[in-house]
């Protein structure tokens, strides 16, 4: 009978391994025996190796673990066993050291007891073997594999790069989209260390964008994430030619056998792999099978003389800037070549020049409607001079293609233009009288140099944009806002005091009628002339923008007249009597001097 | 935005001791015109075209060494053509003039109630004398920071380096906008709309940056 128990302790065997080790002396049990085993034996620099540390018997062992300059020691797990072998228990714990190789070279490792053998490892530099540091060095590409799902997985199914070309036959020059897929099983695959490559120099193929699209997939119910580029590829001679695609990836590598790792492929998951120490790093170039594609020439027989290259379907059509212009005065006519293909070949000379026409060269700007650059329109746009008045007609445009669809050449053309050219009014024509002399045209066509006599100014920044100009005015700007508003303010709070004074006037005259009022009721002749003394002092100071106080009867004398100054200086005398000598009116002067109050108070202010 | 001071020093291109003057500018860009440097005197016509706006001497010889060059005549809007009759330094006064007269009418405007409507008509005068200055100041912006191509047949190309195949030629005294620079190229725009990299030593911006 023979029975396996395996237990796996991940961090919390290594630290308790660490921590022994570095605690106790080394030491071992008479019972115990200490085995070391390295594989592989050799590496490249940044490439790890695995120390394998047995220990059998029942012995408690404490290894310290060998410090080797240039390379790097780290317990990724340990493993104890319990083996039953004709009724005897034979235990043994296997330690998972990793060993980092940070420098080339050959390296001597002490055995982990002072009686075993030491352990060589060789580091060979980066260049000579695929590095972990994802430098420039090619990393190994990975042969075999197996297709499932529609492509064709890495030997361990951990990645794919897939190309989808819609046709395997294209001509010279034609611009054909194609779909790079890059899949990487969760968990499984580290990082993307770059773009998909073409591994052939047959065909050309336009930039990749930064920013694949990304999605999810399953394959094998496996879970995977795609990413996707799509560009355009192009055969550069004819010719039958095979093409793959080559995508750099850092995948985890089992350490462990495949039957071990049943956890982690049903998790997937990297943390639980490290935890468990089940996997290293490991560079790989992933490659697409090969796919086969012909490329035809472009036929010789019907190439339109105009033909620059461009293949795709096509149409175009012009305009003009304007259908009516003078002569001399430039206008732009315009083409529109509308489709898809190769637009970087799409090229037009547009109209040549002629008796009726001065042309110059065109300039092409291109609007793509998809991101490829596949689709669009491209507008070429030329400048053209009428040189002669009248009704004149720009001649239709032609633009030659190759159409792969048709196999042949197709030449688009467009519908002539008018424009009705004005004559170029007189005046333009002649210079001007006051500098004819002077700006008379030299023997080259340009007309004189000037005498320097003006200033000279030290920029030819406008003044608008010099620091200093700019300050000045963002200053006094802020000045002038600045005091208005202090101004305004100012303003606003002097209002509201003049208004809360005359509040407080219209409650004090309010007051003095209602004590007239009353007092005339009770027959209180000193109180009612006070109130109407008091009425009149708030009224006529108001009216004449004095303080109440100061009031005189030399003022009312100056201010009022007729009536109206009689009764106020008698209101003001009767006030004064009352106060010393007790003067009674009578029930009608009552209503007499109140009548005479509420007609001051009723005249409009000055 | 990144410094583009280098520009404008090619010969022909910095500087002058003293000062510039469009007469001086002038006669340059004729002179460069006369020995078959149309590049530079394209240059140093728009540059005398900045002092001297309204001067019909600079306009015609620059449209004559365009034409001269092949290049098509340069179509400007109609606030540009405006402002290109006008003089900025002389607009820019005019505008200090304006702020002047729109900040103390105001001032006075304030607890002035009889003469208000007066005050507010000279306030919208000297603000309208600000809006035309601005706007002067607005169709200058873009002909500050173009660039003149000073290098005959200067190839443009899709990144900032001398191994590609050149995505098109822009020919001599060509304008271009200048976007960006990296080591000894320059991101132009054509007044066509393309763009790509140019070596920096083939352009001279028209107003040199300090």
């Amino acid at each position: 009978m023979n029975r396996r128990i395996h237990r796996a302790r991940g961090w919390l065997a290594a630290l308790v391994f660490t921590g022994f080790a570095v605690s106790a002396p080394p030491a071992h049990s008479a019972a115990s025996s200490v085995d070391a085993t390295i594989e592989p034996s050799q590496i490249a620099v940044g490439e790890s190796a695995q120390l394998t540390i047995l220990q059998s018997g029942s012995g408690t062992l404490s290894v310290a673990l060998p410090v080797v300059s240039g390379l790097e020691f780290r317990v990724v797990g340990q493993r104890h066993q319990i083996q039953i072998i004709n009724g005897f228990a034979l235990e043994s714990t296997s330690t998972i050291v990793r060993v980092t190789a940070e420098e080339a070279g050959v390296f001597t490792i002490p055995g982990p007891t002072p009686n075993s053998p030491p352990l060589v490892l060789r580091v060979n530099p980066s260049g000579a073997s695929p590095s972990l540091q994802g430098n420039a060095v090619p990393a190994p590409k990975v042969p075999g594999g197996f297709n499932s799902g529609g492509v064709h997985l890495t030997p361990d199914g951990s990645a794919f790069v897939h190309v989808e070309i819609p046709k395997h036959e294209m001509y010279v020059g034609e611009s054909v989209p194609v779909e790079i897929q890059v899949g990487m099983r969760d968990g499984f695959v580290e990082s993307l260390n770059g773009l998909p490559k073409l591994n052939s120099s047959d065909f050309t193929l336009n930039s990749l964008s930064r920013q694949p699209e990304r999605a999810g997939r399953t394959i094998d119910a496996k879970p995977f994430t795609v990413y996707t580029w799509r560009t355009l590829l192009g055969g550069v001679k004819p010719g039958t030619y095979t093409l793959a695609f080559e995508t750099p990836l850092t995948v985890r590598i089992r350490t462990r056998p495949q039957r071990e790792s049943s956890l982690d492929d049903l998790l997937g998951d990297p943390f639980l792999q490290n935890i468990f120490g089940a996997t290293v790093q490991k560079n790989l170039n992933v490659s697409s099978p090969d796919a086969t594609i012909t490329v035809l020439p472009l036929p010789a027989q019907g190439r339109p003389p105009d033909f620059g290259g461009a293949v795709g379907s096509f149409k175009i059509s012009t305009d003009i800037s304007s259908a009516k212009n003078t002569a001399g005065d430039p206008l732009t006519l315009r083409m529109h070549v509308d489709g898809s293909g190769n637009f970087d070949r799409v090229e037009s000379s547009m109209l040549g020049g002629d008796a009726d026409w001065r042309t110059y060269e065109p300039k092409a700007s291109f609007n793509s409607t998809d991101p490829l650059g596949y689709r669009g329109v491209k507008t070429f746009e030329q400048p053209i001079i009428a040189t002669q008045p009248g009704s004149r007609s720009i001649p239709p445009l032609s633009f030659s293609f190759f159409d792969p669809s048709t196999r042949r050449y197709e030449t688009a053309h467009s519908s002539p233009l008018s424009v009705m050219v004005s004559p170029a009014p007189q005046s333009a024509e002649a210079p001007p009288p006051a500098i004819a002399g002077p700006a008379a045209e030299s023997h080259d066509g340009l007309r004189p140099d000037h005498a320097v006599t003006e200033a000279r100014v030290a920029s030819l920044m406008p003044l608008y944009f010099q620091p200093a100009f700019a300050a000045g005015t963002s200053v006094l700007a802020l000045l002038f806002a600045g005091g208005w508003v202090a101004l305004r303010r100012r303003e606003r709070n002097a209002n509201d005091l003049q208004r809360e004074r005359e509040r407080r006037r219209a409650q004090i005259i309010e007051a003095s009628l209602q004590q007239m009022t009353a007092a005339a009721a009770a027959g209180d002749t000193a109180a009612f002339l006070r109130g109407a003394r008091s009425a009149l002092q708030q009224t006529l100071s108001a009216r004449w923008q004095i303080a109440p106080a100061l009031l005189s009867v030399d003022d009312v004398e100056a201010r009022l007249q007729g009536d109206d100054r009689e009764h106020v200086l008698q209101i003001f005398a009767l006030a004064d009597e009352a106060d010393y000598s007790g003067a009674d009116l009578q029930a009608a002067e009552f209503e007499h001097w109140t009548q005479v109050v509420r007609g001051q108070l009723s005249e409009p202010p000055a | 935005m990144v410094c583009l001071a280098l520009f404008g020093v090619a010969r022909g291109a910095a500087q002058p001791q003293g000062g510039y003057s469009a007469a001086q500018l002038y006669n340059w860009a004729n002179a460069y015109a006369r020995s078959g440097k149309p590049g530079l005197a394209v240059l140093n016509y728009e540059r005398a075209r900045l002092l001297a706006p309204d001067d019909p001497d600079i306009e015609a010889n620059l449209r004559r060494v365009r034409e001269t060059s092949g290049l098509p005549p340069v179509n400007r809007s109609a606030i540009e053509r405006v402002a290109a009759r006008l003089s900025p330094r002389s607009l820019a006064w005019v505008g200090v003039l304006g702020l002047l007269m729109t900040g103390f009418s105001l001032l006075a405007r304030v607890g002035q109630k009889p003469k208000r409507r007066k005050l507010a008509a000279v306030a919208m005068a000297g603000a309208l004398l600000v809006a035309v200055s601005a706007a002067d100041a607005v169709a200058l912006w873009p002909i500050i920071h173009q660039a003149v191509v000073i290098a005959p047949s200067t190839p443009v190309r899709v990144s900032p380096v001398t191994t590609e195949e050149p995505l098109f030629v822009l020919p001599e005294a060509s304008l271009v906008t200048p976007r960006a620079q990296h080591e000894g190229f320059v991101l132009v725009r054509t007044t066509g709309g393309r763009s790509g990299w140019v070596p920096l030593a083939n352009l001279a911006r028209i107003v040199p940056q300090r």
